[in-house]
C-alpha cells in the first residue's frame, strides 16, 4: 500500500487526517514541522507527501523547495494543503514546486481522488 | 406825394435806410432802422410800422413803429383786424386809398392812406410794413418802388440775422451737450448726471426750472432724481405712471406742452403747491424703453412752449435717457461688485489673488485668520515665501505657476506665522479680465480635520479588515476539527451500523461547512475592503473553464430537480482574467440560482461581445424560480442583503456571495446586472473585459 507523510503541525488535523488515511488502507508517517518533513522525507521511501503550507521554522514552500533540490526527493510527489484559501496560494504553492493544492478544511473525497491521480500517474 | 424837387431827397433817404440796415445788430435794431430810414420829411410818409406774425395765434405784433400814432410796442392785431392781413395771405403789396371807405379799416390808425408791405424770409411772409399817411390818396408808383426796395433789405438783412442767431444758438446747444456728455462720462453717480442735464436743459431754454425722473420697472412708477427750481425739492417724489406731466409722458411715451398747469385737469396733486404757469414734458426712451422722464417748466405766463422749446428738450431727451442707462448699468455692476466683494469677504474659505509675480494683490479675512497674519503682513508679499518653508516651496511654486495659465487643484501642507501647519486643499485659478491675464486667484480650504478623520477613518477600517482577517484564520483550526471530526465520525458510524446517529452527524457536519462558507466569504470582502485582494491574472479557455465549473455546480443544481443548460453557440476562445475569481462568481451566480429554483431550468450562456471598448466575455446564469420585486433587487449586491431574513433563514447562504460577485467584476474592469420579475425568476449578467489590463488594476 502506498506510504503518505503527513506533514502538519495541528495535532488535531495530524490525528483526523492520519486516522482517515489509515481507515483507506494507507500507510501515514507523520512530521510536526518543516525541518521534521524534510528529514523524514528523504531518509523514508515515501510515495507521496501531504504538505501543510502555514508550518513553524521551515514553512511548506520552502521544505518543498528544499525537497525539489535534492535528488531523492525531486520527483516525489508533494500536495500542498492550505488554510487560506487566497487566491494565489494554489499558483505560490505550484510555483514552490508541489504537484498539486487542496484547502482545509480538507474536503475528503476531493483530497483521496487528488491523492489517487498523482499515485496512479507515478506509477 | 413826391414831388420832382424831392428826388436827391429821396435817393439819401434811401441810401441812408440800407446803410443802417446793413449795420443792424439783431432783429429789433433791423425793424427799427426801417422805420426811422423810411421817416423823412422828403418822403412824407406819416405813419411807419413793422408787425411779425406770431406762428401760434397769427396776430400780427408790432416790433417798431414811429410816426404820429402812438403806438405800444408789442401791440397785438388779431386775425380779421386792420388792411394789412391781406399783404400777409397773398405776399403782394397793397395800396388801400381812402382807409375810410375799406371794410376792415382799422380806426385808432391814421384815416387816410395807407400801403401794406410784405416782409418775407425764405419765401415765407413773416411780417408786414405798414405805412400810412394822414390824406387820402397820398400813394405813388414811386412810393411803391421805394417801400418795396425798404422791405427788401430788411427782408435780407432779417434773413441774415436769423441764420446768424441760429448758428449762434446752435452753438450754443451743442456746447452745452458737449458740456453735459463730459460731466456724464466723468460722473456717473446718476443723480449728479441727471442734475447736470436738467440744469443745462433749464439754461439753454431760458426756462424757470425742470425735473428729471426715473422710471422703476420693478414698481411701475417715476421716481424723481434731480429738481432745478421748480419751486420746491421734489428729489424722491414718485409718481405714478398715468399721473401728472411726467406720469403722462410716460404712459403715452409723447410729449407734451401744457400751456397752463393749474388750469390742466391732469396734474398731480403732488404739485399743486407750485407756482409755474407752463409745462413741457417728454418721455425719456431708450429704443421704445421707458427709463424716465424730462420736464421744464416756466412760472412766467408770457412764456408759452412752442415748437421749438418741444425741439430743444428732444435733444436733451437721449441724453439723459443714455445717462440713466449708462448709470443704470454701472450702479449695477457696482451692486454686483460689491455682492462679490461681500461674498469673498465672508467666505470661509481663506481666498488670495496674486499678480504675476506671485506677489499678494489682496487677501480675505478668511486667509488672514487661516495663516495668522495680519493684513498688512501680506499685501506685496510673495505669497509662496510667505506660506512654504524653504523645503517645501518647490512644489508650492509649481502649483502657483501653473495657476497663472490654468485651474490646477491639489493637496498640500503650508505653513503659519506661528510655524505651525496646515494641510490644505489648494485650488488655484488663473483671472482674466477682457481677455487680460491680470494673475490669479488662489483658494485654501483647511483640511486638517478633514484628513484626521480620514486617517482615523483608515484606519479603523483597515484594522476592523485585519481583525477581520486574523479571526478568520483563527476560526478556521477549531472549523477544521469539527468538519473533519464530523465526517470522520459519520463514516465510521456508517461502517458500525449506528444510522441512528448518523443524522445528527450530518447536522454537525452540515452546520460546520456553512459555518465555513460564512468566513471564507467574510475573508474575502475583508480582504477586497483592505484593498488586499489581488488579481492573478492568467489566460484560459473559457469553455474549458466553464464546464468545470459546470461539473462543480451540477449536484447543486439537480438537487431541486432542476434542469442545465449550457448555451455556447460559437467558442468564446479564451479570456485573460483571474481564473479562481470567475469560477467563484459563476458558482456563486450558480449556487443563488439552484436555492431560489425547484423543477426549473437553469440556463449557463456565454457569448463573445465587441461592443464598446474592446471585447468583452458575458455570461449569463438564468434561472426559472422564485424572481425578485425591483425593492428587492436594489439591495441585491449589498453584503448582508438577502432579500429578506425569512428568506436567509429558509434557503441558507452568506448574503456575501453576490457581493463578492460584484467586487470581483469591477476589480477586473467589468460589471454584474440583474433582471428579474417575480414569479418569473431572474438572469444574472456578468461582463469581463476579454483581457484584462494587470496594469490598469480597478478598484472594487
Amino acid at each position: 500500500m502506498a506510504k503518505i507523510l503527513l506533514v502538519e503541525d495541528n495535532e488535531m488535523n495530524r490525528d483526523m487526517l492520519s486516522r482517515r488515511l489509515e481507515r483507506r488502507g494507507y500507510e501515514v508517517a507523520l512530521a510536526v514541522d518543516g525541518k521534521d518533513g524534510i528529514e523524514k522525507a528523504q531518509s523514508g521511501n515515501f510515495d507521496l507527501v501531504l504538505m501543510d503550507m502555514s508550518l513553524p521554522e521551515i514553512d511548506g514552500w520552502e521544505a518543498t523547495r528544499q525537497l525539489r533540490a535534492q535528488p531523492a526527493t525531486e520527483k516525489l510527489p508533494i500536495i500542498a494543503l492550505t488554510a487560506h484559501a487566497m487566491a494565489g496560494d494554489r499558483e505560490k504553492a505550484l510555483e514552490a514546486g508541489c504537484d498539486d493544492y487542496d484547502t482545509k478544511p480538507i474536503e475528503f473525497k476531493r483530497l483521496l481522488s487528488k491523492i489517487e491521480a498523482l499515485l496512479n500517474a507515478d506509477a | 406825394m413826391i414831388g420832382n424837387g424831392h428826388v436827391a431827397r429821396r435817393q439819401a433817404a434811401l441810401l441812408r435806410l440800407t446803410t443802417a440796415i446793413a449795420a443792424a445788430k439783431g432783429e429789433q435794431e433791423i425793424y427799427q432802422s426801417v422805420v426811422d430810414g423810411l421817416h423823412d420829411e422828403a418822403l412824407g410818409y406819416n405813419f411807419l410800422g413793422v408787425f411779425l406774425v406770431e406762428a401760434e395765434t397769427g396776430d400780427r405784433v408790432l416790433q417798431a413803429s414811429i410816426g404820429w400814432q402812438e403806438a405800444p410796442t408789442e401791440m397785438h392785431v388779431h386775425p380779421g383786424e386792420g388792411l394789412s392781413e391781406q399783404a400777409i395771405r397773398d405776399g403782394e403789396l397793397h395800396y388801400t386809398a381812402d382807409v375810410t371807405k375799406a371794410p376792415r379799416y382799422y380806426a385808432s390808425l391814421a384815416s387816410g392812406s395807407e400801403v401794406d408791405v410784405p416782409i418775407r424770409v425764405d419765401g415765407k411772409t413773416i411780417g408786414v410794413l405798414v405805412v400810412e399817411s394822414s390824406e387820402p390818396n397820398a400813394f405813388g408808383e414811386e412810393d411803391f418802388e421805394i417801400l418795396k426796395a425798404a422791405a427788401t433789405q430788411a427782408s435780407i438783412a432779417l434773413g441774415r440775422a436769423r441764420l446768424l442767431a441760429e448758428e449762434r444758438r446752435r452753438a450754443d446747444e451743442f456746447e452745452a451737450l458737449i458740456e453735459t456728455m463730459a460731466i456724464m462720462s466723468s460722473e456717473l453717480e446718476l443723480t449728479k448726471v441727471l442734475q447736470a442735464v436738467i440744469a443745462r436743459a433749464v439754461a439753454l431754454l431760458g426756462v424757470s426750472g425742470g425735473e428729471v425722473a426715473i422710471f422703476e420697472e420693478s414698481t411701475n412708477e417715476l421716481v424723481v432724481l434731480a429738481s432745478e427750481n421748480i419751486g420746491k425739492d421734489s428729489t424722491g417724489t414718485h409718481i405714478a405712471v398715468g399721473e401728472g406731466a411726467m406720469g403722462t409722458v410716460a404712459e403715452t411715451l409723447e410729449p407734451i406742452i401744457i400751456p397752463s398747469y393749474h388750469e390742466w385737469l391732469g396734474q398731480s396733486p403732488k404739485y399743486s403747491d407750485i407756482t409755474v404757469h407752463s409745462v413741457m414734458a417728454a418721455p425719456l426712451l431708450i429704443g421704445k424703453r421707458l427709463v424716465g422722464a424730462i420736464a421744464i417748466v416756466h412760472s412766467n405766463p408770457e412764456r408759452i412752449f412752442n415748437e421749438e422749446d418741444l425741439r430743444l428738450l428732444k435733444l436733451f431727451a437721449p441724453q439723459a435717457a443714455i445717462a440713466i442707462e449708462n448709470a443704470g448699468l454701472y450702479t449695477a455692476a457696482q451692486r454686483q461688485k460689491q455682492y462679490f466683494q461681500e461674498v469673498v469677504v465672508n467666505s470661509p474659505v481663506a481666498i488670495v489673488t496674486l499678480d504675476h509675480e506671485h506677489n499678494i494683490v489682496d487677501a480675505n479675512p478668511a486667509f488672514h485668520s487661516l495663516f495668522g497674519y495680519a493684513e498688512e503682513e501680506t499685501v506685496g508679499r510673495n505669497l509662496d515665501e510667505l506660506i512654504t518653508t524653504e523645503k517645501s516651496r518647490t512644489e508650492a511654486v509649481q502649483y502657483t505657476t501653473q495657476a497663472l495659465d490654468r485651474p490646477v487643484r491639489g493637496i498640500g501642507r503650508r505653513r503659519r506665522k506661528d510655524g505651525s501647519w496646515v494641510d490644505v486643499e489648494i485650488l488655484g485659478v488663473p483671472v482674466f479680465v477682457e481677455g487680460q491675464r491680470h494673475g490669479l486667484m488662489g483658494m485654501y480650504h483647511d483640511i486638517t480635520e478633514l484628513l484626521e478623520t480620514r486617517r482615523e477613518a483608515e484606519a479603523a477600517n483597515s484594522a476592523k479588515s485585519q481583525f477581520l482577517a486574523n479571526m478568520s484564520h483563527e476560526l478556521r483550526t477549531p472549523l477544521n476539527a469539527i468538519i473533519g471530526y464530523s465526517e470522520m465520525l459519520q463514516e465510521e458510524v456508517e461502517e458500525l451500523g449506528h444510522d441512528e446517529i448518523s443524522g445528527d452527524l450530518e447536522k454537525v457536519h452540515t452546520a460546520g461547512r456553512h459555518l465555513l462558507a460564512l468566513i471564507n466569504d467574510i475573508l474575502d470582502l475583508s480582504k477586497i475592503e483592505a484593498g488586499k485582494m489581488e488579481l492573478h491574472l492568467e489566460t484560459f479557455s473559457v469553455r474549458s473553464m466553464l464546464e468545470n465549473v459546470i461539473d462543480t455546480a451540477r449536484p447543486l443544481v439537480e438537487k431541486n430537480r432542476n434542469a442545465f443548460v449550457l448555451e455556447i453557440l460559437d467558442d468564446p476562445g479564451e479570456m485573460h482574467a483571474d481564473i479562481t475569481k470567475v469560477r467563484q462568481m459563476l458558482l456563486n451566480l450558480l449556487s443563488n440560482a439552484s436555492k431560489f429554483t425547484e423543477d426549473g431550468t437553469i440556463t449557463v450562456a456565454v457569448e463573445n461581445d465587441g461592443r464598446g471598448q474592446g471585447q468583452s466575455i458575458v455570461f449569463r446564469v438564468t434561472d426559472t424560480g422564485l424572481g425578485m420585486t425591483p425593492e428587492q433587487m436594489d439591495k441585491l449586491f449589498e453584503a448582508f442583503s438577502q432579500a429578506e431574513t425569512s428568506t436567509s433563514a429558509k434557503y441558507g447562504g452568506t448574503g456575501l456571495g453576490l457581493a463578492i460577485t460584484r467586487r470581483f467584476c469591477h476589480m477586473m474592469g467589468g460589471d454584474v446586472q440583474v433582471e428579474s420579475k417575480p414569479g418569473e425568476g431572474s438572469t444574472f449578467t456578468v461582463r469581463l473585459p476579454q483581457h484584462i489590463d494587470g496594469n490598469a488594476q480597478a478598484q472594487p
